[in-house]
């Protein structure tokens, strides 16, 4: 099992390195196959593994096929699925929830309704068709042993004079995403531009600070860990967390100011050949034992708000009003309107890229 | 018993009936109303969506840009459930982003700042489309951009059910409510029937007094009704009692007479004083006879006038019939018998064998007390109606006890004794011609001369037996 995971791990580091094509990894049915379930999803495999054993442990007889794919990809190939009629995938997961909600718009989703699934908050769900199904904050990552405790930022504001004042120490040691190419990078920048003023200047700092960019969490998250970049913005909480309990030597927090919390989404094709099964699985999901998972082994944050052992900064009630939730439904549409997203990426690329960039 | 139609579930089935259509068209009502008011309450978010992503177009060197604000898409996110689509077309008509194949909701003419907006259909989708342009001047550009943004209408029509069944529930209260009233009331208006029942159930069969209960204005006439009835039930009774009485009376004094007769001549041995005896027994049989006919014919002309429907009948040909039937009674003397009549034939509602009864009695009188030698009997057009005068040569009846002797029995035991008659024979008359509206008189055309007139009002127009 250990060995096979680590084999497993390696292969993934070589399709990452390989950054595009979708790679399946098969789980048979530990009972004897009697159904296969299909799942398309832009999540790391290592994170969600322990989903797919719990389901497999309550649903013995079903193999599940695991495709992962980056976030454009599987929105891309779901779209493209949607408008020919038909589509191998029982059920597409991403964190870019913004896809989910344009597919559902478009009529693409099947709608499920279930005790499970409505037990979540209310704004994880839109129409019934799409369904968030972690709370995973967005948060600031540092390392350890290059960042002295009293610089550490615990908010954007604190980040901005950070890279003002210790500019030199900073400069090329700051990652983040490259919007252009991660889904998610895109989504919590464009939430953090609805606070203009601060959104303006802490990407105005960024360029300053030339801006490591990159396209995945992980490279992120094993850079900051490896000591190239010293500070990381608005990464995943769950994927960090994860690495820090593998040893990485990395602090986790939680900005006080304002906290962008997304909830990965899960929904099923309209047309999707076994979708009583991709149900099933959607209802484990929200399963008290599902969420278990969720919040043990596989993204450590879920609804309830609590903060895992080691994260610093304030717990995370949605009431408190510091979490801003990535409101799965319609606002989600303009995220990604080809006009508004063509100009923010402009504006991001202007002020990170200080000279003007060959591409594009 | 219980196939007979109640009034209560009646009036009660007709009130439902009412309230159950009104529910109809309330319902019919209030669903319209209701989507027009939904209609208007999105409409204002879909306008101010339009309107928002209108004010985030702006000119650049070269280009018009568009930059949609996620506020524009949470103020429509209030239709939770609702697709959005939207589109914005440059003063060229290319699509500056959005769904390309989103039409407009503008129908004529070109773009103008107030939204228009219309129900569509988009991808299979029943939506609501506005649309609304926004003048954009730039270094090189200028015209009309257009904003279109339809949302599909669940949401609309959650608000509509909603309100329609809030507006159909009150309705439903206020229809119950009416119909417990409606209950209660009928309940309560039927009470005086009860009343009704009541006093008439615990009154002795015999009591055919009036009765008196209170009831309101509406029961009256019922109440009058059954008082008209039972006076007369209660006439009639009386009449019979009497006529029963009075038949008695007079039977039993012939029968008394005749079986000292009977006893006389059962003791008589002389066979000539025997032969008068039984000649005195005959008379009296015979008398016993026409008084027993009278009695018979008086009853039938009483229970003719309650039973029998009054209908069109001509008089002379019925008093044509009568003469003809009475006079060939064997006489004694010579009488001379005459009939004219004015007209061919004289119509009148009445009952065929009443009236025959009636003119045979007065011939029959006439001959047999009166006329020594004269009777004619003549038909004449008299008031509007016809009057029948039945004369005689003889002595008549002294106009003293012309009121008198209509009624039955009356008539002096003198006079009883001296021609054999039993008197019932004016009464019959006089009966039925007060049962058919006209009426029994007497007169002296001329000296030594006596008639009695029966006189019958003519056909109303308007009528078709109602004379009782």
């Amino acid at each position: 099992m250990m060995r096979a995971l680590l084999m497993l791990a390696a292969v993934l580091s070589l399709v990452r390195a390989a950054a595009s094509a979708d790679v399946t990894t098969v789980f048979p049915a530990p009972g004897g196959e009697r159904q296969v379930l299909q799942l398309y999803t832009a999540t790391d495999l290592e994170v969600f593994e322990p989903l797919i054993h719990g389901f497999q442990q309550v649903a013995p007889d079903v193999t599940i096929r695991y495709t992962e794919g980056v976030t454009n990809s599987v929105f891309e190939k779901a779209r493209v699925d949607c408008a020919a009629g038909r589509t191998e995938a029982d059920l597409v997961i991403t964190s870019s929830v913004d896809h989910l909600v344009v597919l559902a718009n478009e009529g693409c989703a099947l709608a499920h309704r279930s005790p499970e699934t409505a037990s979540a908050p209310a704004w994880t769900r839109w129409r019934d068709e799409v369904f968030g199904f972690t709370l995973e904050p967005a948060v600031i990552v540092y390392n350890r042993a290059l960042v002295p405790p009293d610089e550490v930022p615990h908010t954007r504001a604190d980040l901005i004079s950070l890279m003002r004042e210790k500019s030199e120490r900073y400069s090329g040691r700051i990652g983040s995403y490259d919007i252009g190419l991660s889904g998610i990078g895109y989504l919590f920048a464009a939430f953090d531009g609805r606070s203009a003023l601060i959104y303006g200047r802490l990407i105005e700092g960024f360029g300053r600070m030339k801006l490591v960019t990159r396209c995945c969490t992980s490279d992120l998250i094993r850079e900051i860990g490896e000591g190239k970049i010293y500070i990381g913005y608005n990464l995943l909480g769950s994927y960090a967390y994860a690495a820090r309990r593998k040893g990485a030597p990395i602090g986790i927090v939680i900005p006080r100011d304002y906290v962008l919390a997304l909830s990965r989404g899960a929904m099923i094709p309209v047309q999707a050949p076994h979708a009583a099964l991709a149900r099933r699985f959607l209802d484990f999901l929200f399963s008290p034992g599902g969420q278990k998972i969720i919040r043990e082994q596989a993204f450590f944050f879920d609804f309830s708000g609590k903060l895992p052992e080691g994260v610093e900064g304030p717990a995370l009630p949605v009431e408190a009003g510091i979490v801003r939730p990535i409101v799965i439904g319609p606002s989600l549409l303009p995220v990604q309107d080809r006009a508004k997203r063509q100009r923010f990426l402009d504006e991001w690329r202007r002020s990170i890229e200080p000279a003007p960039s060959p591409v594009q | 018993m219980s196939r007979v139609p109640s009034l209560f579930g009646r009036l009660i089935g007709l009130i439902a009936l009412v309230l159950a259509g009104g529910l109809v068209v309330l319902g019919w009502a209030s669903w319209a109303y209701a989507r027009i008011a939904a209609d208007e309450a999105y409409d204002r978010l879909l306008v101010g969506a339009a309107l928002q992503i209108a004010e985030s177009v702006s000119t650049e060197p070269g280009r018009i840009t568009v930059d949609p604000p996620i506020s524009a898409f949470e103020t429509l996110a209030m239709a939770v459930s609702d697709r959005v689509f939207y589109r914005v077309v440059d003063p060229a008509g290319e699509t500056l982003t959005g769904q390309t194949d989103l039409d407009s909701a503008r129908r004529n003419g070109g773009p103008r700042r107030e939204a228009s907006i219309s129900d569509g259909i988009y991808r299979g989708f029943p939506v609501r489309v506005a649309t609304l342009g926004r003048y954009v001047t730039g270094p090189d550009v200028a015209g009309w951009i257009e904003v279109t943004v339809a949302q599909t209408i669940a949401a609309r029509l959650d608000l509509a059910r909603d309100l329609t069944l809030k507006a159909m529930l009150l309705v439903l209260g206020v229809s119950g409510v009416a119909m417990l009233a409606v209950v209660v009331a009928v309940r309560q208006g039927l009470r005086p029937l009860g009343r009704v029942e009541a006093v008439l159930a615990a009154r002795d069969p015999k009591d055919l007094s009036p009765v008196v209960v209170e009831t309101p204005r509406e029961i009256r006439p019922l109440v009058a009704a059954i008082n008209h009835f039972l006076q007369r039930l209660a006439e009639r009774i009386a009449g019979m009692e009497r006529f029963v009485a009075d038949a008695a009376h007079q039977i039993r004094t012939p029968l008394t007479a005749l079986t000292a007769q009977v006893e006389l001549l059962s003791s008589e041995p002389r066979a000539e004083r025997r032969r008068t005896q039984i000649a005195r027994v005959r008379e009296r049989t015979d008398q016993l006879g026409r008084l027993t006919n009278q009695l018979l014919s008086h009853a039938m002309v009483i229970h003719r006038r309650e039973v029998v429907p009054l209908e069109p009948v001509d008089l002379v040909a019925i008093t044509r019939a009568a003469l003809a039937e009475t006079v060939p009674l064997s006489l004694d003397r010579e009488v001379r018998i005459g009939f004219e009549s004015a007209c061919t034939a004289m119509p009148v509602l009445g009952d065929r064998v009443s009236i025959r009864e009636a003119i045979s009695n007065l011939v029959h009188n006439a001959i047999r007390h009166g006329a020594p030698g004269h009777l004619s009997v003549s038909l004449d057009e008299e008031n509007g109606g016809y009057r029948i005068r039945i004369e005689d040569d003889g002595p008549g009846i002294p106009a003293a006890r012309w009121n008198d002797v209509v009624l039955p029995f009356v008539r002096g035991e003198e006079e009883e004794a001296r021609t054999g008659g039993s008197g019932l024979g004016l009464a019959i008359a006089a009966d039925v011609a007060a049962a058919h509206g006209g009426r029994l008189t007497f007169c002296q055309p001329a000296e030594g001369r006596f008639a009695v007139d029966l006189w019958f009002p003519p056909i109303k127009p308007d009528d078709a037996g109602e004379q009782e």
